[in-house]
């Protein structure tokens, strides 16, 4: 491994097989069974605040001015043209002012507004940090996914919690570090939003799909579990075998090892997916058996199950709903935000709370938000009347929140223009929001480096700065 | 002191006696303390690094500037770069970044530059400029001075001999990608003769196989894929020819410098290889590898993206080939490698000249054969619409007159005349303004849903992506109207493409409009008889490549800071400086000037070419290059470990007409490749697919071709998700898998593929929990161990006999006795799918000795 990170962490292995010179199959594996699935613990650059994260990913990009940027001047010259000319845009046809349909509230001791959309996280607003500032950029969907996950717009760079698991390995035992929750819709750009990129394939996402068989071959295609032991059996003689054949080679030492760690990771699954443990309280703060929040309910709920295991980096993406492009909506939008928000909301507020009450909220980093937000003016549909009219795209000023793992809640940081469209105080870029995140979890963002194509490649490329006053 | 200098320093002085106590007061209260507190971390004395190399901290360094040019002009606000980056006017010139000064801040700054930017500040430390980079210092980088023969093959150590077992396994695994038969171990093992081991060496250059597994390795050196990636993952159309082109290239020794030529300028080549069957030309498929990369299909800045295709084909283009990241040397002079930012745009100047066409690559004689079996067609009747323009239609193209001006024609094309027209046009170039395309067509009716894939079509192109399709209806006159919308404002052109051999297509006119209601037609057109389309089965097939070609010619300005909109001096289009020096013939008026890129790429006297490519050799046989850095040979790689090694290979290789199976043999007949000791290295994803096919008897070894479309688990999800491909990928070898770029395969990718985004010269070779899943439980690995136990067991009826069989074929070597005691008893109590699934999870399996 040629990474400078790396080099001066040694991993388990490593260590066992250098120190050893290698030893052999059986004697190896008992050893390497506290190794771990996405690879062994290593220390943090300094003392981190948070262990995991949680990345409520609302793909599509919800709308700020309809959720947590209040803009009064929009309803005030509705209909009205923009006074001044608007970037370009994907669609591009539109600069008539559309102010929001929602009404916004102050809430908590912090007295931060929130709209209508979002009543139950509106009652956590004191737990939240609203970066009402964010910067992206990249204007449409595929390399605007790229670059929030990987801080490059293009395909095949690392995503941050392949970066998070790389600079921290897992504490998970047998789940893997990073854990994608899937409900029907993969983002424009698809897997790669989650790849691990340039770096060891270790620290690719892992999709979890609805469902008893959440993840790709962890079980055996005939389902002939009793038959998985014996040929394992089989295996480890056989393997004894090789290894005096082809001599004491660490990484053949560490395939042999290797099935074992998925036999267990196998085993581990069915209790995670097993609910029946949490009570009816519990069940019921998520939204579970609610007829638009069940889905995202669990998913939310799984999210802390996973947290309570050690999985360093966990994200949700925006639920299905039919008739719905996630929070895309060109059109339509009144309507789509509204169905949206209310499959998200209580299982968002659930979590929160669920964290906070069992004293995890402080070790775990939850964000929310999307690929960019959405424009001041309309978008009118190709038939569609008044009531139809949507947002475009809109990377130049947006909210997301942070909440939990070393954040300082019940805070607004940073503002748009009186018409929502531009960040103009404390503009916090993408490449500040994950320098912040690795901060948090006790990584420099400088110094999480990996040696490819010549250059030591960051997360942050050549950009970020740790956004002070979001830490508490 | 000189007069000159005098004189400077009396203006210097007159221009510090010309700032008054009023103007210092002003420049003291209101200016300084706005610097201090929002600029100072950046281009100030702490900052580190000083950013776009602009210090602010004093009178010389607001004047003098960064890499932008000066901060400001004195007296002059409003032409000021300043004034125009703190009025957040420009959306890519914002400062400061975290937000906009206040408005009086603003005025203040305006009134102090107004006003001659009164500055008492003097620069202490001097300031940033721009690091001057030594190309001659960099020359005597070892990978830089010429390659220098030694008198004899250097000696290297070689361990004690490997068994002739381990020895085929190895040889038979990196010549081919495939393990041993049987029969061809029993008969190597047979051969006591001296010249055993150079009959195998023969036997497996000479092997069609031999060809694919050598394209694969060459495939991950061109980041190969065959669909655009991003929103949707569209097809990057024939896309499989240059992979067949390559496998053909290295099956017929096709001499590397050749090759390297194809890669820059086959379309341009003036004497162009033909196929061996006569019907095409290979060289210009070699400039296949250009397109590659990822497309956008809804690029919001044209400019921009093209910016990112170059960067993305030089970075390609310098690893492949030089070994080279010249790619970094796109916003700053390289840090560490003799690469100036204006070498990377010189580079670029030949790249913003070539287009992406969509090809017909028919030999002269193919043409001829089409264009005689085209004439004995009849004629349709030649019956158009008259129609007239409107004040909002701009007339793009007529086909009334020939081949309209801009616009290239391949194959036998006739969309203006009667007859069938066979191949494709391509427009120029232009920025598309208009909301709605009309063409007026006629032709086959043709499903809309084949998009791009479909054999008749009008298509609007912008940035590569190949974005609106006009189909003909098969109703005879008619006009198809488009509305565009993200390809507004964008770069595009048109494409007429004519695939088909039983249907046709013809094309009047193309006119942009205002109007979404087309132009109207005359009296012709209604009720007009057509004459009916004759069937054409008799038309040889033409041969379509995505190939490259001039277009617009031109120089590039150096884009400062690697930024569109921010433009600098001229990069004259030219060859590296370190290799080639200053003084360089400059590019004809007109031409793209790739075909003297190729002469330098592909030069004796260039010392990168033949070593980098022959240390790629050495490394896909030991498992690691002698320089173990295959694709940078810059300051950052390593240094290779036996550089004299390095250059008599190079000089052999070059000596030989650079045939690449001369490099090969040289290798491989080695006393250091016949060691026991080499190190035990794991097989390529795609050879542990390829065993798991050939070892159950299933492979079928049929070459070339479309490619098979992948399968798809419901664990693969997403924008463009495909119709699923078998399971067993048609028992294909793996290399004709399709590429979908965000669809590759899941075991492909737990077993170290590359994502086809750069260069991969060495790839990964993880240990991960994911192998051992997807080797336990794929569905894929437990079909394979299906089939070989059904064939176990029909061919050998002993059990004993059939546990020995299976050692032979999955591990190339007799079972030992317990083992087969061990398996059969497993095998009698679980069956033999169990026993032969468990020999293909054996690390015996996936590693090679």
């Amino acid at each position: 491994m040629s990474s400078s990170h790396m080099r001066s962490a040694m991993t388990r292995r490593e260590a066992l097989c250098r120190c050893a010179n290698g030893f052999g199959g059986m004697a190896l594996l008992s050893m390497l069974a506290r190794e771990t699935a996405s690879g062994a613990v290593r220390a943090p650059h300094f003392p981190a605040k948070a262990k995991s994260v949680i990345f409520l990913f609302m793909d599509g990009g919800p709308s700020q001015m309809d959720s947590f940027d209040p803009k009064p001047r929009l309803r005030a010259d509705h209909g009205k043209p923009l006074p001044f000319k608007p970037p370009t845009t994907v669609f591009n046809i539109s600069d008539k002012i559309l102010g929001s349909p929602y009404e916004f509230k102050k809430h908590g001791q912090s007295g931060a507004e929130v709209s209508d959309l979002f009543p139950h996280v509106a009652g956590c607003v004191d737990d939240l940090a609203i970066i009402r500032s964010m910067v992206a950029d990249h204007s449409e969907h595929t390399a605007a996914n790229y670059f929030m996950h990987s801080g490059s717009g293009f395909q095949g760079r690392p995503s941050m919690g392949s970066w998070v698991n790389y600079g921290l390995g897992s504490v998970s035992e047998n789940l893997p570090g990073f854990i994608v929750l899937e409900s029907g819709l993969i983002p424009p750009g698809g897997l790669d939003c989650f790849g691990s990129g340039f770096l060891p394939a270790t620290y690719q996402g892992t999709l979890f799909r609805k469902g008893e068989h959440p993840i790709a071959d962890l079980e055996p295609a005939g389902g002939d579990a009793a038959g998985q032991r014996a040929k394992l059996d089989l295996l480890a003689k056989l393997n004894k075998g090789v290894v005096k054949r082809f001599g004491e080679v660490s990484e053949m030492e560490a395939t042999i090892a290797n099935y074992e760690l998925a036999y267990k990771m196998q085993k581990e699954v069915p209790g995670l997916l097993d609910l029946s443990q949490e009570s009816e309280a519990t069940k019921k703060l998520y939204g579970i058996g609610g007829e638009w929040t069940g889905e995202f309910g669990r998913e939310c709920l799984l999210a802390r199950r996973l947290v309570e295991r050690g999985v360093r980096f966990i994200e949700l993406l925006t639920p299905e709903r039919r008739g719905l492009d996630r929070w895309d909506q060109h059109s339509g939008i009144e309507k789509g935000h509204r169905i949206n928000a209310q499959s998200t909301d209580q299982p968002i507020a659930g979590l929160l709370k669920d964290l906070k009450s069992r004293g995890l909220l402080d070790s775990t980093l939850v964000v929310w938000g999307g690929e960019f937000g959405r424009t001041p003016c309309a978008q009118f549909s190709e038939k569609g009347g008044a009531s139809d009219v949507g947002r475009d795209h809109n990377p130049f000023g947006f909210t997301m929140w942070m909440a939990g793992g070393g954040v300082k809640g019940g805070q607004v940081v940073g503002a748009t223009d009186d018409f929502g469209y531009f960040a103009v105080e404390n503009k916090i870029h993408v490449h500040d929001l994950h320098a912040t995140m690795l901060h948090l979890l006790g990584l420099d963002h400088k110094r999480l480096t990996y040696r490819w194509s010549g250059r030591d490649m960051r997360l942050t490329d050549v950009h970020g700065n740790v956004v002070k006053e979001l830490l508490a | 002191m000189d007069r000159m200098r005098w004189a400077a320093f009396l203006l210097l002085g007159s221009a510090l006696y010309a700032q008054t106590a009023q103007e210092l007061e002003f420049f003291e209260k209101r200016i300084r303390p706005v610097f201090a507190a929002k600029c100072m971390g950046c281009h100030g004395p702490q900052a580190s690094p000083v950013r776009a190399h602009l210090r602010l901290d004093s009178r010389e360094g607001m004047r003098k500037g960064g890499d932008s040019g000066p901060a400001i002009v004195p007296g002059d606000a409003a032409k000021s770069l300043l004034m125009k980056a703190v009025s957040y006017t420009d959306l890519d010139l914002r400062m400061p970044p975290t937000g906009k000064l206040s408005d009086a801040e603003i005025a203040d700054l305006r009134r102090w530059i107004d006003m001659g930017a009164p500055d008492p500040r003097t620069a202490a430390g001097g300031l940033a400029g721009s690091r001057q980079l030594d190309v001659e210092r960099g020359k005597r980088h070892w990978a830089f001075r010429p390659v220098a023969k030694p008198a004899a093959k250097p000696e290297m150590a070689a361990g004690e001999p490997a068994s002739k077992r381990v020895w085929l396994r190895r040889v038979t695994y990196d010549l081919t990608g495939l393990p041993p038969s049987r029969e061809e171990m029993a008969s190597y093992l047979a051969d006591s003769s001296t010249e055993s081991d150079g009959r195998v060496v023969e036997r497996l250059l000479a092997s069609p196989h031999y060809g694919e597994r050598w394209a694969r390795h060459w495939l991950d050196l061109v980041r190969f894929a065959e669909t655009n990636g991003h929103e949707f993952d569209n097809d990057k159309l024939d896309a499989w020819r240059y992979r067949d082109y390559v496998i053909r290239a290295f099956n017929q020794d096709v001499p590397y410098n050749q090759f390297v030529r194809e890669h820059i300028a086959g379309d341009l080549m003036p004497v162009k290889r033909l196929s061996r069957d006569g019907s095409f030309y290979e060289s210009p498929i070699g400039t296949g590898f250009y397109w590659f990369g990822e497309v956008l299909n809804s690029a919001v800045d044209s400019v921009k993206s093209r910016s990112d295709q170059v960067d993305n084909q030089i970075d390609v283009m310098g690893k492949t080939f030089l070994g080279l990241t010249v790619a970094c040397a796109r916003c700053h002079d390289h840090k560490f490698d003799p690469v100036p930012t204006l070498d990377y745009y010189s580079l670029a100047g030949y790249l913003h000249s070539t287009a992406m066409q969509e090809a017909v690559i028919d030999s002269p004689g193919r043409g001829r054969a089409i264009g005689e079996a085209a004439a004995k067609v009849p004629h349709r009747q030649e019956r158009r619409p008259e129609t007239s323009l409107r004040e909002n239609d701009v007339l793009f193209a007529s086909f009334r007159g020939g081949t309209p001006d801009g616009w290239t024609a391949q194959g036998v094309p006739d969309a203006h005349g009667a007859k069938e027209f066979v191949g494709s046009y391509t427009s120029r170039k232009f920025a598309l303004k208009q909301l709605w395309v009309h063409v007026l067509l006629r032709g086959t009716k043709t499903d809309k849903a084949l998009r791009e894939r479909a054999p008749l079509r009008v298509t609007v192109v912008a940035d590569d992506h190949k974005s609106e399709h006009f189909f003909p209806g098969g109703k005879g006159w008619e006009w198809v109207t488009v509305r565009m919308t993200k390809e507004i404002g964008r770069i595009c052109y048109f494409e007429i493409v004519d695939r088909a051999r039983d249907g046709y297509l013809q094309v009047d006119r193309i006119v942009l409009s205002g109007d979404e209601k087309a132009p109207p037609l005359g009296a012709t057109a209604e009720g007009a008889p057509e004459a009916p389309v004759p069937a054409q089965p008799s038309l040889p097939p033409s041969t379509f490549a995505m190939i490259a070609m001039d277009e617009d010619p031109g120089d590039t300005r150096v884009h400062i800071r690697g930024s569109h909109k921010n433009l600098g001096e001229i990069a004259p289009r030219r060859f590296l400086r370190v290799i080639a020096g200053e003084d360089q013939t400059p590019v004809e008026p007109g031409r793209s000037g790739r075909l003297a890129l190729a002469e330098w790429m592909a030069s004796e006297r260039n010392p990168l070419t033949a070593r980098v490519m022959v240390n790629r050799i050495w490394a896909h046989h030991f498992g690691k290059g002698l320089v173990p850095t295959p694709d940078n040979f810059g300051m950052t790689g390593e240094r290779p470990s036996n550089p004299a090694m390095l250059d008599w290979l190079a000089a052999r290789f070059v000596e030989s007409g650079w045939s690449v199976k001369a490099v090969h043999r040289e290798i491989v007949l080695s006393p250091q490749y016949r060691a026991a000791n080499l190190p035990v290295r794991r097989l390529e994803a795609e050879a542990i697919r390829d065993a798991l096919l050939a070892v159950s008897g299933s492979l079928d070894p049929a070459m070339y071709g479309r490619s098979v479309p992948p399968y798809i688990s419901k664990y693969q999800d997403g924008r463009g998700k495909p119709k699923t491909g078998p399971l067993d990928g048609a028992n294909r070898r793996s290399l004709y898998i399709e590429v979908r770029r965000n669809f590759l395969t899941p075991m492909f990718l737990a077993f170290d593929y590359p994502l086809p985004v750069s260069t991969t010269g060495a790839r990964g070779a993880s240990t991960v929990p994911s192998q051992a899943l997807m080797m336990m439980n794929n569905e894929f690995v437990l079909l394979c161990a299906g089939r070989w136990a059904q064939r176990l067991e029909r061919e050998e009826p002993d059990e004993q006999a059939r546990v020995r069989r299976m050692f032979e074929e999955a591990f190339a070597r007799p079972a030992e006795d317990w083992e087969v005691r061990e398996v059969a008893a497993f095998a009698r109590e679980r069956g033999w799918k169990e026993a032969a699934h468990t020999l293909f999870n054996s690390a015996e399996f996936l590693y090679v000795q």
